[in-house]
Parts: structure tokens; C-alpha cells; sequence
């Protein structure tokens, strides 16, 4: 007699997302940069930033803060992020 | 919605000329099964009527197993709810004599429910310490409720989450194909499970006698559904016997509780795994170990529960330890982390009682923590000097030089709770003699200490307090950052302290459920 299994694993079918295509360059563009609240974390950014604004001419930084890095992004803060060119989000510790 | 003044719309088991007290809930909503047990105190002031949206049987379950003793109503095809028209449940109607709507209340809130007890002129019924929150929000109400559809993500389409799935998949093998070597292949971690078969699978769900695509939670970080079925065969890899869907269920429920948040739990680089706390009847019904050897490998109760909850986060949540579960070290409870708490040697009242639920009622309590760590204490004669012994153990929670954004668990063993019980500790004084004595001393973060080491960047929000004659800063934010469990064999001094992981709303908080009879 053949034995039957029940999948005991996630089923839920996830739509994906394509990423989207990379900048070919950082001039003139506006670059999110997202702090998830973790200590470090404003220290990379604000070196981040210098170097974008100095090094390669962004016409703007957006600094954005989730109010905590145990919790997904409270849709507040993914809504700020909206109309950016690029976000980099900084893990740290 | 109905609001204050307006004549109310009528309802089951009206009648006219007297007060009378409405509740609308849902029976999953966990915010209705705290808020529900607290009108018990309200019926001989108040006529007070439940209405329920949902079936018959479960509606039977959730009264019989929060112990309502107020009539309820079924709402069928929603039309109370619907001329009612509340936003979310729990929400309270009270109708003066003539039914005109005096005043609402909505969630759960202490300050609202003890308002309206005034009203009614009774003592007020929900206190400020019985482990309930201040205040929970509900869920949207039924009424209002669109049942998501493949092709339903129109621009004008409002989408909520479904509450029942697609049954599970089924693989049939081969002739001669091994069974535990394809679980082991395609399924779990890295110990070998029973093979989920249909029908070992159609036993755990005749056991339970709920909707196999019945949707319990959504297990983070992937927000897999966990369904009824999901969860039996998960239950079945773990070795568990059916009579366990009674627990397990309660516990998804707990572990998908926002304010456990065990998507932090799940991918934090921290030791933090869910601790399995189970008290009530339960333990002696289905064989929960609470003496020697509570957190090894003495009990099939134990074990297979804490490793079926492990198994569904993995299997269903997808943390896999190689994987998202970015743990840096782990923690040998992510195999099972389960105990029951020590009731009979208990002399105080058990977690769950000093959580807001009844000493008749089981229950399961999750607490997000590392692996326990040990404290000796075997020549002391006096409680108090076993408590400043576990002081030295709360100090080391998290980082020495951290304060007051961590929690721990303080498991006392039966023999250290005799001698505090002789000297005449209640539990309550157990908890403030460790709140008040644990502290890091001042010395420790003086200039030659002054290397921007973990916990020394935040002092300015620490408490300064004197020990034993000593400055120190106070570790824990107050009394409640410790919670107090029995267990343990009768013989050996040795407690333990489980320390948390970030706590509060920004991490995870200890969360207590119900277990149905």
C-alpha cells in the first residue's frame, strides 16, 4: 500500500516582485536612506550620506527611522519611501 | 455605528423595560476572549447579552471554555451586527431601560470597563495588576469583513485576510520508497520526524474538531497560513499525541500575537526561543512534567508540544536555522522548550492565576528567552539570602552594564520556595526584593570603564538607588519585569533565571492563552 504525506510545509503562494533595475548612476537622483533603530545604525548613514552628497551628487537624502528593529516597517514609514529613487537600509549593530 | 442617545435596533433575547448590557465578539479575536470573563462581574447589575458572529459550536466552546455565564446569541447572517453597525469587536452597547444607547465602549480597556461598573454602581472590575494590558484593541468586525478571492486585487477591491485556506498538498510515494528518509529530505530540521501519513494526520484533526482549512495564524517571517490541517501534521512530525491539538491550537494563537511579535523572536542574531509555560489541569490530562528535569527530555508532553511549536515556526514560518533564523549561537530550546509550571509546590498563586485567568482554567504562557542559567544557593538558611543570590544572576541579564529595557523569567525550584514561604515571602515580595536589590554598581561605568561598552550609552535613562550601601543603577524597569514560576524536582537548591529578549512594545512581551477543557 503507497503512503500518502500531507505536506506540513507553507503553501501560501507569495506573489512576487521583480526587482527593480539598478541606477546606472547616483547623480542627481533621490536616495532614502532607511535607520531600522539599531545602535550603529545613524553612524553608517551619516557617512553614507556625506559620501553620496560629496562623492557623487545626489540632488537629495531622505533619512527615515523605523521605530523599531524588532518589527516590520510600520507602513507610515515604507509610505515615506515612496518616490525615491533608491533606499539603502542600514542592518547595523 | 449606533452611537450615545440614539434609540438602540432590536435584538435576540430583548426585553423591554430594563438595562441591559450588549456585547458584539468574534470568538478568535483574542482581545474579545481577555475582555468577555470581565462582564461575568456585571450580570446581577445589568442584564448582559452577548452576540456572537460566529457558528453555533464554536461560539458553545468559547463560552464554555472562558466560562461566560451571561446568555448569548448567535447573530446569524450578521443582521444584528449589521443595524448595530460596530466597527470592531469587542464593542459594548448599554441600553438604558427605555433602549436608548447610554454608552459605548470599544476594545478592551480597564479605565472603560471600570467606568461603566461605576455607572452600574458596582466596585470596579477590572485591576489595574491582573496581568491584563491597560488596554488592547479588537478586530474588525465580521460584518464588515470581504473574503479575499484569487482575482480580487482590483484597484476598488477592499482586501482582508482570509480566514480559511487551501487544504494541505499530498505526496504519495513509491513502492519502496522510505518515508522518514523523504521527511528528513524535503521536510523539519536536522532530527528525524514521524512521517506526516493522511492517516496519522486525519487522527490529530478528528481529535480537535475544527475545519481542517480553518486559518489559526500567520506564522512570520514568511506569514505562512497555519492551518488546522498544517498544524496536525506538524504535530504528527513531532510525535505528538492527537489529544495535543487542544493545546497547540491556543498556542499558534499565542505565538501569532502581536504583542509576543515573534517575527523579532524568530530572526534576531539573540539566543531568544518561545518558552512553553503550561499551567491548569492540563498538565496531569495530558502528562505535562513539572518536576526534575521540567526543561529535559522527561516527558512526551513536553517535549513533542515545545517541538511541534518549533516545527510550525520552521515548517510553516519558514526561520530555518540555516536560513533566516540568523541566531549567532542558538539555543538548544529551538529543539523544544517546554515546562509545566510546579502547582503543587506552589504555595502562592501560579503563573497563569497571576496572569488574570482562574486556577481551574489551563493555560499556555509564552516568554521569548534564552537558555535558562542556574543559580546554587544550598547552605542559606534564610530566604532573603537566596534571593540576593538570584540578584546576582538578574544583574548578568542581557550585559552586565544593560538596564532597564530587559525582563527574565525566574524559575524557583520547590526547596528555595519552602524557605521563602517559612520566612514569609508572598510572591509579590519575592518579585519587589529582587526589583529592588538588583543593580549594577556605579563603579562599573566610571571613566577607566568609559569604553562605549554595551549599556553605558543609556544611562541617563537609569535609576540610580542605593544596595546594601553601595550606588548602583537599578536593573529592571519595575516589579513586573520579573515574572515568578514554581518548578523543579523537591530535591536540589538550584533555581534559574531566563532572561528576556528586548522587551516592551518594541520587543516581545509575555503573552498567557487559554486552554479549552
Amino acid at each position: 500500500m503507497p503512503v500518502t504525506l500531507v505536506n506540513p510545509m507553507n503553501e501560501t503562494v507569495v506573489k512576487a516582485e521583480p526587482a527593480p533595475a539598478r541606477l546606472s548612476s547616483l547623480q542627481g537622483k533621490r536616495i532614502a536612506l532607511l535607520d531600522i533603530s539599531k545602535p550603529g545604525g545613524s553612524i553608517f548613514l551619516d557617512r553614507l550620506e556625506g559620501v553620496f552628497r560629496e562623492r557623487y551628487q545626489v540632488a537629495e537624502v531622505i533619512r527615515t527611522k523605523k521605530p523599531t528593529f524588532t518589527k516590520n516597517a510600520p507602513d507610515e514609514v515604507i509610505e515615506g519611501l515612496r518616490g525615491v529613487d533608491a533606499v539603502v537600509e542600514a542592518l547595523a549593530d | 455605528m449606533i452611537e450615545q442617545g440614539e434609540i438602540a435596533p432590536n435584538f435576540p433575547a430583548r426585553e423591554t423595560g430594563k438595562a441591559t448590557l450588549l456585547v458584539f465578539f468574534e470568538t478568535d479575536c483574542p482581545t474579545c476572549q481577555v475582555t468577555l470573563p470581565y462582564l461575568n462581574a456585571l450580570k446581577d447589575s445589568v442584564k448582559v447579552v452577548g452576540i456572537s458572529q460566529d457558528d453555533e459550536t464554536t461560539t458553545r466552546q468559547f463560552v464554555e471554555q472562558l466560562r461566560i455565564v451571561f446568555p448569548v446569541e448567535i447573530d446569524r447572517g450578521l443582521a444584528v451586527s449589521r443595524a448595530f453597525d460596530p466597527q470592531s469587536v469587542p464593542t459594548m452597547f448599554l441600553l438604558d431601560k427605555s433602549g436608548r444607547v447610554e454608552r459605548t465602549a470599544v476594545g478592551f480597556d480597564k479605565a472603560a470597563l471600570n467606568d461603566l461598573a461605576t455607572t452600574l454602581g458596582v466596585p470596579p472590575i477590572a485591576s489595574e495588576h491582573d496581568g491584563a494590558p491597560a488596554w488592547k484593541p479588537g478586530c474588525g468586525s465580521r460584518h464588515l469583513e470581504v473574503e479575499a478571492t484569487a482575482n480580487g486585487d482590483g484597484p476598488h477591491t477592499v482586501r482582508f485576510l482570509r480566514v480559511a485556506g487551501e487544504r494541505a498538498s499530498r505526496s504519495t510515494l513509491n513502492e519502496g520508497q522510505d518515508a522518514e528518509e523523504f521527511c528528513m529530505r524535503h521536510f523539519g530540521d536536522a532530527l528525524p520526524v514521524v512521517p506526516p501519513t493522511v492517516e496519522r494526520v486525519e487522527k490529530m484533526l478528528s481529535a480537535c474538531g475544527q475545519a481542517p482549512e480553518t486559518i489559526i495564524g500567520r506564522i512570520p517571517p514568511f506569514y505562512g497560513e497555519a492551518t488546522v490541517e498544517k498544524i496536525a501534521a506538524n504535530a504528527v512530525m513531532a510525535g505528538c499525541p492527537p489529544e495535543m491539538m487542544r493545546v497547540l491550537l491556543p498556542l499558534v494563537r499565542a505565538v501569532c500575537d502581536e504583542k509576543f511579535n515573534i517575527h523579532g523572536v524568530q530572526a534576531t542574531t539573540h539566543f531568544a526561543a518561545p518558552l512553553v509555560i503550561i499551567n491548569g489541569p492540563v498538565r496531569q490530562q495530558l502528562g505535562f512534567w513539572s518536576r526534575q528535569n521540567t526543561f529535559s527530555n522527561v516527558a512526551r508532553a513536553n517535549s513533542t508540544l515545545g517541538r511541534a511549536l518549533q516545527l510550525i515556526l520552521l515548517n510553516v514560518g519558514g526561520a530555518r536555522p540555516d536560513g533566516i533564523d540568523m541566531s549567532t549561537l542558538g539555543n538548544p530550546g529551538k529543539f523544544s522548550y517546554c515546562i509545566a509550571e510546579n502547582e503543587e509546590e506552589n504555595p502562592w498563586e501560579p503563573l497563569h492565576v497571576a496572569r488574570g485567568l482562574s486556577r481551574e482554567q489551563s493555560a499556555v504562557t509564552l516568554f521569548g528567552g534564552e537558555p535558562p542559567r542556574g543559580v546554587s544557593e544550598h547552605n542559606a538558611q534564610k530566604g532573603k539570602i537566596i534571593l540576593q543570590a538570584i540578584t546576582r544572576a538578574l544583574a548578568t541579564v542581557w550585559s552586565y552594564r544593560a538596564c532597564m529595557v530587559f525582563e527574565a523569567v525566574v524559575v524557583l525550584c520547590p526547596e528555595h520556595v519552602k524557605t521563602l514561604h517559612r520566612d514569609g515571602f508572598t510572591r509579590q515580595q519575592v518579585r519587589d526584593f529582587l526589583f529592588e536589590n538588583t543593580g549594577i554598581p556605579l563603579r562599573y561605568y566610571r571613566d577607566s570603564y568609559d569604553d562605549r561598552g554595551e549599556g553605558t550609552q543609556m544611562t541617563a535613562n537609569y535609576k540610580e538607588i542605593m544596595i546594601d550601601g553601595e550606588p548602583c543603577y537599578r536593573k529592571f524597569l519595575a516589579p513586573e519585569s520579573l515574572e515568578i514560576v514554581v518548578a523543579g524536582g523537591t530535591a536540589g537548591k538550584f533555581s534559574a533565571v531566563i532572561g528576556s529578549w528586548a522587551t516592551g512594545a518594541r520587543g516581545s512581551q509575555m503573552v498567557t492563552y487559554p486552554i479549552p477543557d
